[in-house]
């Protein structure tokens, strides 16, 4: 199993959740976090703002679905045909273990 | 050493702190969060709910943006290997409603910890 936390940009997730709910990945998680990137946040004038606003989507996915989750976020995170500074990052990370509470099953 | 992240209700978050402590897991990180699992939910019967709920705030403004989301907590816990199983375990018993929805666990790897007071490493630290 396979973790993956996308941060993207807030007013892509409810374009990403539906996508992402249509491909049968119903299951994320959801929250909101300010960050910044490798440009060292926006600049306007001589202001910095380095705690940009994000959502951060997290899934876990079994292997083989990784490719699919990711070309799902990539199109649909991205701002206009070229994508923009600040559009977002995907990290990928393993998991050894999941369980359902409701039935104390083991498993995705 | 292990990070444990466990997806659930709201109003279970104290129960589960505190059989936690109980078993000598002291150390946690708790967030607010909104989610989705595989069960498509009804979202006429939470909107009957509506402000009577404690949830209701955050429920509305999960449906305000049209995200269809749950508020649910995010608990990560970091553990050593050999407690995994426990904690696990405790989670499970405090959590299990048996309903869809009570949420999820995950227990993924971790390479390294250190203690920002100590600068101790690794098992040390957790």
């Amino acid at each position: 199993m396979i973790m993956i936390r996308a941060i993207v940009r807030p007013e892509k997730t409810n374009t990403i959740l539906a996508e992402l709910n249509s491909a049968g990945f119903p299951a994320v998680t959801k929250m909101d976090v300010v960050g910044r990137g490798k440009q060292r946040g926006v600049r306007v004038g001589e202001v910095v703002y380095d705690e940009i606003p994000k959502e951060l989507l997290m899934l876990v996915v079994r292997d083989e679905d990784v490719e699919d989750v990711i070309s799902i976020v990539t199109r649909y995170a991205k701002t206009g045909e070229k994508g923009a500074f600040g559009d977002g990052k995907i990290f990928v990370s393993p998991v050894e273990e999941a369980y359902t509470i409701s039935s104390g099953a083991k498993g995705l | 050493m292990k990070e444990i992240i466990a997806i659930i209700r709201m109003n279970k978050v104290n129960e589960t702190k505190k059989a936690l402590a109980d078993d000598g897991i002291c150390g946690l990180h708790a967030m607010k969060v909104m989610g989705r699992g595989k069960m498509q939910v009804d979202f006429s019967v939470l909107d009957s709910l509506g402000a009577q709920e404690e949830i209701g705030g955050i429920l509305a403004d999960g449906l305000a943006k049209g995200s269809r989301l749950i508020p649910k907590r995010l608990l990560t816990i970091f553990t050593k290997d050999t407690e995994v199983d426990k904690v696990v375990k405790t989670i499970i018993k405090v959590n299990k409603a048996g309903n869809k929805g009570d949420g999820k666990i995950f227990v993924a790897p971790v390479l390294d910890a250190a203690t920002v007071r100590t600068g101790e490493r690794g098992e040390a630290a957790v």
